[in-house]
């Protein structure tokens, strides 16, 4: 039995060597047991395509849905909208007054005792930063093509237009340090829409090495106007502070520096992990009407459209607001989710450029437009998933809007209610006009739109080219087609948009429409709302008469809630679902 | 063998840089980074395209551009400097911060998928080539092929419908019908008698005892409510633990070999005693520990079997290894089980996830963290199993009845030498060559990212970088992609051929 003995006495020792050095090694690598959290409010989690990337909205790389919600979140302003695309103004943050028609001056005072996440007031320091950011005013950088300065300088780079704010001239400060006075040096449609609030200006005035945000103030009160002609030094402290403002939000993990996460809304971001969530808790300087009654808001990251249905039904996600499909929609009817539906502020429509060839002939125009089946595109793309929705029926409104309803009535378009074939051959009279009709071949939509339309136009006589392009975006307004097929964007509310594409040299009118030029760009200096929408009643009329195009329909939505989650409701523009987030409740935990 | 490695890197080097520039230019000239500028109706369309044509020198033509991106990819070469620039997304991100990100959940998803699709595939491909045109060979060939033609995104719904939102609901109250825990018994029975073979009696009665051992365990799972509250404990620990020590001797040394099996049963004991001095340690154990721990139950388990020594001492210790590590395993298993009730009340009784790769907020130690990771990544990892398991199956099955009926296995039974030695020590190893290959090439796709399976449960790896890249036209994630993949493929074929030396003495690597 030796050999037995010596066995178990090495044995004896391998146990005991094995213990003392696991143990020895194991013990320099562990971690305190952390105390579990409770939870009381609620956690809402909300699904979201996209991955954050910025904590600055405001920036042309930075202007993407995911930050749009986080900032819609995490900012005070003057406003918010609603689903009918009604201003309603936030008197709990500030006020907006209009003090004097000519010039037009208006005044912005904050709420008292307002402060950013840190502790730190808001105070007109901080509008008169929103400002300099918004208005462009101390540009003085001439651009090429390609977008490279050739002289001068360009300090902040914002997503937003400079249009309106840059007729103003340097704000007046009110002594209280609550007050901003601005004065238009020609009227602006959109005075009521402008919130002048941004970054803090005192993390900004620290990055651009200054004490403080009264320094900063005194800067941008001191600074010259930005002349392109002929442009003065660059003032570095601006630049540092704008190089901050430019890039310095933009992340790909938690930033370590808490003063990026400094907000002025009823929220703020206490975690992200890249790709997978963002965490908002309420912030407890808040103060105003907005404020959450959940403890948390989670962001999650959740791309595909069945997965985001999947998650919903196990409980993962609380609110999706997936790509809307008629196969979505049937996936979230079986689960026990609040559905609804709704039509979104994307259009699609049917141009006709009004310097194609086959075009000139305004009858030519009526005949094509008579032929579009516009129920019959609306019934296969958007009837599954929206039962109720409607053709669109005008060209400047969408039926959210109150003033929808009078525009459709007197508008002319009730004239291409139905496809009048009989109609389109008479004002033809034989003639067999080729139209080429571009769309994105990458859009299933699209094609589907041009294959009715061109069975439809067909049967007038119409020869419809398929000129169809993955490229069609670049080829916009080149002239190589008679009439495309594509979608915009409303903006539901405000006005300073119209021009853009209605008016001659406006930036989308690539139609080379004329018929609405002078009407408006009247809109753009007419501040009572009423007459505004008189004059895009006219606009609209007009339009129809001239058979400028056909809008077709508005992109439907979905929106699925957990029946924990109360008073999620459907929003259409990009805000999404979180519109109204300070009025959600949870049931149970 | 030092020149031949130079050579071939230097070789790789070269195709890289061509393959390279071929990709820049063809997704650069198909890319369209401004559709969505050019088709909005903003006030200042013509600033935001100036401002992303700056931003991702699109003004420079794309064979030029490819110079600048050649450039700053470059720099990743020299060591240490931390200079390497692969360019920016149009959201204005560093390629080089989310490639690794990107990497990380890739890896995390693959590695585990690949490892028991080789495991399995190879272990399921051998006991059917050892029991061929049995059942279990019937059955296996039916299911591998029934798997591999399914589409991933098929199997991944389908598993999200059945095992995630189905076996939550079934964990309200996790009672299994008699009928299924029957049913379920008489299939293990079928499978187990199949793969031990023999005659009628003995497979009636292994078939038998599985049928009720079976049966007995689920239905005590069923009534204890052991699904909600699970655990090995000490007396599981142990049996198990047995089980493997003798699995174990008898797969590498044979039962014969008395000090092969002493090594197996002192390191249970081991085992088992660092499951009662270790609970302690668990408690504010972090990953390191585990690892550490780990790394210490293999170094126990050679030494162990190095000091029962014997005339082939290679065997114990790999015995010593091997029972050391999977009963350490079972321990751990064990203490991720006491921690599985915290978790499913952190995440409100559905424990199962279809989506992501980690419950937000949890917090929690590495154990309920751990539970975490496994319950995000059990379904896509299942999901790519499913899938790329068939194939290994069928060449394991194939190389291993090939390799059978030659001369040399022949030879080898002629000479008495017992089935075991002939099968592990003579037939296995030149199985593996063929494999190899496979694998090597497996792993090049796999990084490549499941774009499906990567999209399909939210998990943002190589694939989604460089699907999303390419739909927005972004080329710089594009090419962070494709320089990875590349150098993957590249490396991988290169270990495939160390491989085949090392396999074969015949293969000389020159």
């Amino acid at each position: 039995m030796t050999i037995t003995g010596r066995l178990a006495r090495k044995a004896i020792a391998v146990v005991a060597i094995g213990a003392a050095a696991a143990l020895a090694l194991a013990g320099c690598t562990t971690s305190g047991t952390p105390t579990p959290t409770a939870a009381s409010g609620g956690t809402v989690t909300v699904a979201s395509v996209n991955d954050f990337t910025s904590f600055n909205y405001n920036t042309p790389q930075g202007n993407l849905d995911t930050n749009g919600v986080v900032n819609y979140l995490t900012t005070g302003g003057f406003f918010t909208v609603d689903p009918s695309y009604k201003v309603i103004y936030d008197t709990s943050f500030g006020k907006i007054e209009k003090t004097s028609d000519s010039p037009l001056t208006v005044k912005y005072t904050l709420q008292k005792g307002l402060k950013w996440s840190d502790g730190e007031p808001i105070t007109s320091d901080d509008m008169l930063l929103a400002w300099a950011l918004a208005s462009g005013h101390y540009d003085s950088g001439t651009v090429d093509a390609d977008g490279k300065v050739t002289k001068g300088t360009n300090y902040f780079s914002i997503a937003g237009s400079t249009a309106g704010l840059d007729a103003t001239s340097l704000p007046t400060l009110g002594t209280d340090g609550l007050t901003m006075t601005l004065t238009y040096s020609t009227p602006y449609v959109d005075y009521m829409l402008v919130s002048p609030i941004a970054q803090p200006a005192h993390v900004v005035a620290t990055k651009a090495g200054l004490k403080s945000a009264a320094d900063l103030t005194a800067l941008l009160l001191k600074l010259p106007k930005g002349d392109p002609a002929s442009p003065a030094a660059a003032d570095p402290t601006l630049q540092k502070a704008a190089e901050f403002v430019n890039t310095g939000y933009d992340v790909t993990a938690m930033p370590t520096d808490a003063s990026l996460l400094v907000s002025s809304g009823p929220m703020t971001v206490s975690a992200f992990v890249p790709t997978q969530s963002l965490t908002l808790v309420p912030n407890k300087f808040y103060t105003g009407d907005h404020k959450a009654k959940l403890d948390k808001i989670v962001l999650r990251n959740i791309p595909d459209a069945n997965a985001q249905v999947a998650a919903l039904a196990n409980g993962e996600v609380d609110v999706i607001n997936p790509q809307a499909s008629a196969d979505t929609l049937a996936a979230l009817k079986k689960t026990t989710a609040t559905v609804s539906t709704g039509s979104t502020v994307s259009y699609d429509h049917l141009d006709l450029s009004f310097n194609a060839t086959v075009f000139k002939d305004a009858k030519v125009r009526e005949a094509f437009l008579k032929t579009i089946p516009r129920q019959q595109i609306l019934d296969s793309i958007v009837t599954p998933v929206d039962a109720q929705s409607k053709v669109l029926d005008s060209q400047q409104f969408v039926p959210q809007q109150s003033s929808y309803a009078d525009s459709v009535k007197n508008n002319g378009s009730s004239a291409y209610d139905k496809v009048d074939i009989d109609g389109a051959k008479a004002l033809l009279a034989g003639a067999t006009p080729e139209i080429k009709l571009m769309y994105n071949t990458k859009n299933p939509n699209r094609v589907d739109e041009f294959q009715a339309i061109q069975a439809s136009a067909s049967k007038a006589g119409f020869k419809i080219v398929d000129a169809g392009s993955p490229d069609w975006s670049k080829k916009l307004g080149d002239g190589t087609y008679d009439a495309v097929l594509f979608g915009w964007v409303s903006p539901g509310y405000g006005y300073a948009g119209v021009p853009q594409i209605w008016s001659t040299n406006g930036g989308g009118n690539y139609n080379k429409y004329t018929g609405t030029d002078k009407l408006a760009i009247s809109t753009q200096t007419e501040l009572d709302s009423s007459k505004i929408n008189a004059i895009l009643a006219k606009m609209d009329a007009q339009a129809f008469s001239d058979a400028y195009g056909l809008p077709l329909f508005q992109l439907p939505g979905i929106l699925g809630a957990s029946a924990r989650v109360q008073n999620v409701k459907f929003m259409g523009n990009q805000t999404g679902p979180v519109w109204n987030f300070w009025e959600w409740t949870v049931t149970g935990k | 063998m030092v020149s031949f490695i130079l050579r071939r890197i230097l070789v790789s080097v070269l195709v890289l840089i061509a393959a390279s520039f071929v990709m820049y230019t063809l997704t650069a000239y198909s890319a369209h980074p401004l559709d969505d500028l050019l088709s909005s109706s903003a006030l200042n369309k013509e600033k935001l395209i100036q401002a992303r044509i700056q931003a991702l020198q699109l003004d420079v033509p794309p064979p030029l551009r490819w110079f600048l991106w050649l450039g700053g990819a470059a720099k990743c070469l020299i060591p240490l400097a931390n200079a390497c620039n692969l360019g920016k997304t149009i959201s204005n991100a560093n390629v080089t911060d989310i490639l690794p990100m990107a990497m990380q959940s890739t890896i995390q998803l693959v590695t585990g998928a690949l490892v028991l699709a080789v495991v399995l595939g190879l272990a399921l491909g051998i006991i059917t080539a050892l029991r061929q045109y049995s059942g279990l060979d019937n059955a296996v060939t039916f299911t591998s092929f029934f798997l591999y033609s399914l589409p991933s995104f098929l199997i991944a719904v389908l598993l999200k419908e059945f095992i995630a939102i189905g076996f939550n609901n079934f964990l309200v109250s996790p009672t299994i019908p008699m009928g299924i825990v029957i049913a379920i018994g008489i299939v293990l029975g079928l499978v187990v008698q199949s793969v031990v073979g023999g005659d009628m009696r003995r497979r009636l009665v292994v078939g038998g005892v599985t049928t009720v051992l079976s049966v007995t365990v689920l239905y005590a799972i069923s009534l204890t409510g052991w699904l909600l509250k699970p655990g090995l404990g000490p007396v599981f620990i142990l049996l198990l633990s047995v089980g493997i020590a003798v699995g174990a001797t008898a797969l590498i040394a044979g039962l014969r070999n008395r000090r092969a099996l002493i090594t197996g049963m002192i390191t249970v004991v081991v085992a088992l005693g660092s499951y009662f001095t270790l609970q302690g340690l668990f408690d504010m154990a972090s990953v390191g520990t585990l690892v550490i721990l780990a790394i210490v139950a293999v170094l126990v388990g050679l030494l162990v079997g190095y000091l029962m020594g014997g005339y082939d001492r290679g065997q114990s210790m790999r015995v010593g290894a091997i029972t050391a590590a999977l009963s350490g395993g079972l321990v751990l298993l064990d203490r991720f089980m006491q921690s599985w009730p915290t978790y499913v009340s952190e995440v409100n009784g559905r424990p199962i996830a279809t989506v992501g790769y980690q419950t937000p907020n949890l917090g929690g130690d590495v154990w309920v963290s751990g539970i975490d990771s496994f319950t995000h990544f059990a379904l896509p990892t299942l999901a790519l199993l499913l899938i790329s398991f068939a194939s290994y199956t069928r060449y394991a099955r194939a190389g291993m009845l090939e390799v059978m009926g030659q001369d040399y296995v022949r030879t080898a039974r002629a000479k008495g030498l017992p089935e075991r030695t002939v099968v592990v020590r003579h037939a296995f190893r030149n199985m593996l060559i063929p494999i190899t290959t496979l694998l090597a090439f497996d792993v090049g796709a796999l990084l490549g990212g499941a774009i499906i399976t990567e999209s399909i449960f939210g998990i943002p790896g190589m694939g989604q970088l460089f699907f999303a890249g390419l739909g927005r036209g972004d080329l710089n994630p594009v090419m962070g992609y494709f320089i990875v993949i590349a150098a993957m493929a590249i490396l991988f074929n290169f270990l495939a051929d160390l491989a085949y030396a090392a396999l074969d003495p015949r293969v000389r690597v020159r």
